[in-house]
């Protein structure tokens, strides 16, 4: 009988005596919070907090008990408790988890595009929809604070640096012709679809010690490890025909693309101020494979090869007729392949990557021979390991093997250069409102046969919930230019120091950052020939060297952008001013180089339709006056051109017939047709003076992208 | 004898407990399913969604041999990753219920169909948090999930539910609308007139959104 009761009392569990648990949840700063989960582990006895934080209920469990807290953003907490008969009180305190309000972010010099990062201040697909830049990557960038147009010639020119300054990067791999051979004062087109990357990272100084040989910038540009359609596409323009086909199942996908292009079409639509005599006319074809080999790891093979071929009458007052005939037929192929992979659960990450690229430009002035050639073989590997508190340190090396030759008239200049670089480089977050960066990189080039140590350092600290401050600085090394290291190898690096301070307020699709910074230029490469300034940029250098120039750049770029305030409206204003002088090349003298303009404004609008499934993009800017060498001022590059404006516009609609997704497109650039001058030249003898325009002043072009599956699906601004 | 019969109560007194312990999770699993479908299915509260959350997950952790708590806490914090305020408390909820997945996966020991659907449709929601810059990755997964569940499990209906919802909710010029999604919409119908879930407490939703798409589409 007696076991009888105790089998009631065993089975019964209401036959316990219950203990209260009460208490209160909050955050470090003693806010409640509400919805959090307190429960006793291993138990049903638990409770969510109430709009107060406090919670309440009932145990059966005795003696002790883990109290577990967890709520959505914030460090789950456990402690022990012990059960007396009143039960227990409880105040528990949560951490809230790292995320991008409360932990700062290093950003000084760092311009991204990017989905995956929220501090990014563009998207990947803004690039595409910017007017004025048609689509293409470099064309967007020069829009950004810290960026100087200069209309006639390719490149990016950041904060008083050269076009050659800024090193074009895919996937940790130098891109060694990112841009279609260079004419006469035309300026060129990237080589690469925006649409093959997913992010983008423009650096206006100050950048890691993972890259180098760029006295002013990288474009840090990082493919896409997937494809978005599978099936053909037809893309028809004025320009250009193309076919793309993508294909992917669960571990692998190759995408394929093919085209034809001829500019003659467009160049009879369109006035062209250049004589054309062979409009350009190229042919080209890339594949990129894409393979999963584990749970993380990612091998990408990219693969893209082109021709090209035209000729035109350029402009040449060195010359008695006026102008020079160029004729030019380029190949060039590109190879990239990278691995990527983590383990350890991301403690161990590694980034590989081999490349390799060959360029040819057989070309001819006034049928004189100018054959270029060049290679690049490189080879890199990056290692990086996750500590605790989200700190990181990376160690990495690169190997390249670069040939480069120029035919002047048969004579035939060679040049093998072995770089090697390593590098170190390690993120600290002291706390999460203050962390660093700090990097070595050590490099060496057979070429000039000398070594360099350069250490990179920045610091951020977040001043509230929204807003931060950050500090870059570093020395930065890059070989001096090729052509005159033909006939003196003895040259060293030429040297930039930057320092980088900025301020950055995101809040609510809202956006302002202003950056200010001082650039010094040291070991630049001038030239001694004995005779007057030579102002022809195609001239060979041929005059003595040495390593004795200098310069500096300062001034400040300030960035706004809103998406609030007017629904499906967004528009960003940048301004950036530049100061600049240097002794450097042929200059006798400190001065003002002829690609600085001292101020860049640019006003990008873009609006979307929803009914008409239109966007219609705007974009106005101004470049100013920019200095030019005029033989008959004794004063050295005092005259300055006219300032640069253009106001452009672009609009794409998307419909679906039968099924399948088309995109039309059409833009209008330089829609006032402004008279625009780059630049002026003079006649030999100095009683003449040239301009030097665009292309063509307002011009338009139309096309349309088809895509011929049924999957295809396409969002409001993927065009 | 005596020793007989005291393992003979201690057998059943383990079972007692045993019986008990089940009862209390069927009980406690029922009710917040119970909870989770009474819910204002066109405008869910925020606060409720959390205790039932809650709920499963203090399930979970009397019970860690048991998926369904980790699927159901999962499934809750989907739904809250729908109604979340902002993008960041959006991303939280998603962010927590593909721990709560993967945690049911460690559980099960691999995915199965029911678990992949439920990452289709976290992936479904992810990405209509921020369509503009998700569509591409999530649109990917989202299809990549189904077709593994498709693999592991054919006939469940949650599948073309998804499918046909997924194309509901995109306008017709992306390829959508309710023309489209139909076909998926009645193939979902008639696989749910078909199942029977395992238990009372396995997974059994889907069927009364389906309806109410298919009444939009005529």
């Amino acid at each position: 009988m007696k076991l009888f009761y105790y089998l009631l009392l065993l089975t019964s569990p209401v036959a316990y005596s219950q203990k209260m648990i009460i208490g209160k949840v909050t955050d470090k700063k003693g806010n409640p919070l509400p919805g959090t989960n307190v429960f006793l582990k291993g138990t049903y006895d638990g409770t969510t907090t109430n709009a107060n934080g406090t919670f309440s209920f009932k145990t059966s469990e005795k003696d002790t008990a883990m109290v577990a807290a967890s709520f959505v953003g914030f460090e789950s907490s456990e402690q022990k408790i012990t059960l007396t008969e009143k039960g227990a009180d409880l105040v528990i305190q949560l951490e809230e988890l790292a995320n991008e309000l409360n932990t700062v972010v290093i950003t000084a010099g760092a311009f991204e595009a990017s989905d995956e990062k929220r501090m990014a201040m563009l998207k990947p697909l803004d690039i595409v929809t910017t007017a004025g830049a048609a689509a293409d990557i470099t064309g967007a960038m020069q829009f950004l604070p810290g960026a100087q147009r200069v209309g006639e010639q390719e490149g990016l020119f950041v904060r008083g640096g050269s076009g050659q300054e800024t090193k074009i990067v895919i996937d940790g791999m130098i891109v060694q012709n990112p841009f279609f051979s260079s004419l006469p004062d035309v300026q060129q087109r990237g080589r690469f679809n925006p649409f093959m990357f997913k992010g983008t990272s423009f650096s206006t100084g100050g950048y890691s010690a993972q890259y180098g040989q760029a006295l002013s910038s990288v474009l840090l540009l990082n493919t896409t490890d997937k494809v978005s359609n599978n099936g053909l596409g037809i893309s028809l323009n004025l320009a250009n025909a193309g076919l793309n086909y993508d294909y992917a199942n669960k571990n692998q996908s190759v995408s394929m693309v093919g085209y034809y292009g001829n500019l003659r079409p467009l160049f009879k639509l369109v006035r062209q101020n250049v004589e054309w005599l062979h409009e350009p006319e190229f042919k080209g074809s890339s594949l990129t494979y894409r393979l999963k080999t584990s749970k993380n790891g990612v091998l990408k093979v990219y693969g893209m090869y082109s021709d090209s071929h035209l000729s035109m009458n350029s402009k040449d007052p060195a010359n008695e007729s006026g102008k020079t005939k160029l004729v030019l037929r380029n190949n060039n192929a590109f190879t990239t392949s990278t691995y990527t992979d983590s383990w350890n659960e991301g403690r161990w990450s590694l980034n590989s990557g081999f490349s390799y690229s060959r360029n040819r430009d057989d070309m001819t002035f006034d049928s004189v021979g100018f054959d270029r050639f060049d290679e690049r073989t490189q080879a890199r590997l990056v290692l990086t390991r996750l500590l605790t508190g989200n700190n990181t340190i990376l160690f990495g090396a690169e190997a390249h093997a670069i040939n480069l030759s120029n035919d002047v008239d048969g004579k035939l200049y060679h040049l093998k250069d072995r770089y090697t670089a390593v590098f170190v480089e390690s993120e600290i977050y002291i706390t999460r409102q203050l962390a660093g960066r700090v990097g070595l990189r050590g490099e060496y080039s057979s070429l000039i046969g000398r070594a360099n140590l350069a250490p990179r350092l920045s610091f951020a600290y977040k001043t509230g919930k929204y807003s931060q401050i950050s500090l870059a600085a570093g020395q930065f090394y890059q070989n001096p230019d090729y052509r005159y290291l033909y006939l003196n190898k003895n040259l060293n690096y030429e040297r930039a120091d930057h320092l980088i301070v900025n301020y950055q307020i995101i809040k609510n699709q809202r956006t302002f950052r202003i950056e200010t910074f001082y650039k010094n230029y040291a070991q630049l490469v001038r030239e001694f020939t004995g005779e007057k300034f030579d102002a022809n940029p195609y001239r060979f250098p041929w005059g003595a060297t040495n390593n004795e120039g200098n310069g500096y750049a300062r001034g400040f770029d300030f960035f706004w952008r809103d998406q609030k305030t007017i629904k499906n409206f967004d528009y960003w204003v940048t301004y950036s001013f530049v100061d600049s002088e240097r002794l450097f090349q042929q200059f006798d003298q400190s001065a003002t180089p002829t690609f600085i303009s001292n101020h860049n404004i640019s006003l990008i609008t873009k609006k979307w339709f929803a009914k008409a499934r239109t966007n219609v993009s705007m974009t106005y800017a101004f470049t100013s006056g920019r200095p030019y060498y005029n033989p008959n001022n004794e004063k050295f590059l005092s005259d300055k051109t006219p300032s640069v404006n253009n106001v452009s516009i672009q609009a794409s609609k998307l419909q679906s017939i039968k099924g399948n997704l088309v995109i039309f497109y059409a833009n209008v650039d330089n829609i006032l047709n402004t008279k625009n001058v780059f630049t002026y030249r003079y006649t030999p003898d100095g009683k003449t003076r040239y301009a030097v325009g665009p292309q063509s002043y307002r011009s338009f072009f139309v096309g349309m992208q088809i895509m011929l599956s049924k999957k295809a699906k396409v969002e409001k601004n993927d065009f | 004898m005596k020793n007989l019969f005291a393992i003979a109560v201690v057998f059943m007194l383990s079972i007692c407990a045993v019986m008990a312990q089940n009862e209390k999770y069927t009980q406690a699993m029922t009710e917040g399913i119970q909870a989770l479908n009474s819910l204002d299915k066109a405008k869910p509260d925020v606060k409720t969604l959390q205790d039932i959350s809650n709920r499963f997950e203090r399930i979970a952790s009397a019970e860690p041999k048991e998926w369904l708590p980790k699927y159901y806490a999962a499934y809750s914090n989907v739904i809250l990753g729908f109604v979340g305020a902002s993008l960041t408390e959006k991303d939280q909820y998603l962010d927590k219920a593909n721990v709560l997945l993967k945690d049911a996966e460690g559980i099960l020991g691999k995915p199965n169909d029911e678990l992949l659907v439920m990452k289709a449709y976290q992936s479904q929601i992810h990405l209509a948090a921020d369509p503009m810059n998700r569509y591409q990755e999530d649109g990917a997964k989202f299809s990549e999930y189904l077709e593994a569940a498709k693999a592991a499990n054919a006939e469940n209906p949650r599948i073309y539910y998804l499918e046909g919802s997924n194309l509901f909710f995109t306008p017709e010029e992306y390829g959508g609308g309710k023309k489209v999604a139909k076909p998926f919409l009645e193939k979902a119908r008639q696989k749910f007139s078909a199942f029977k879930p395992q238990s009372a407490i396995h997974p059994d939703w889907g069927k009364v959104e389906t309806e109410w798409m298919l009444s939009q589409s005529n």
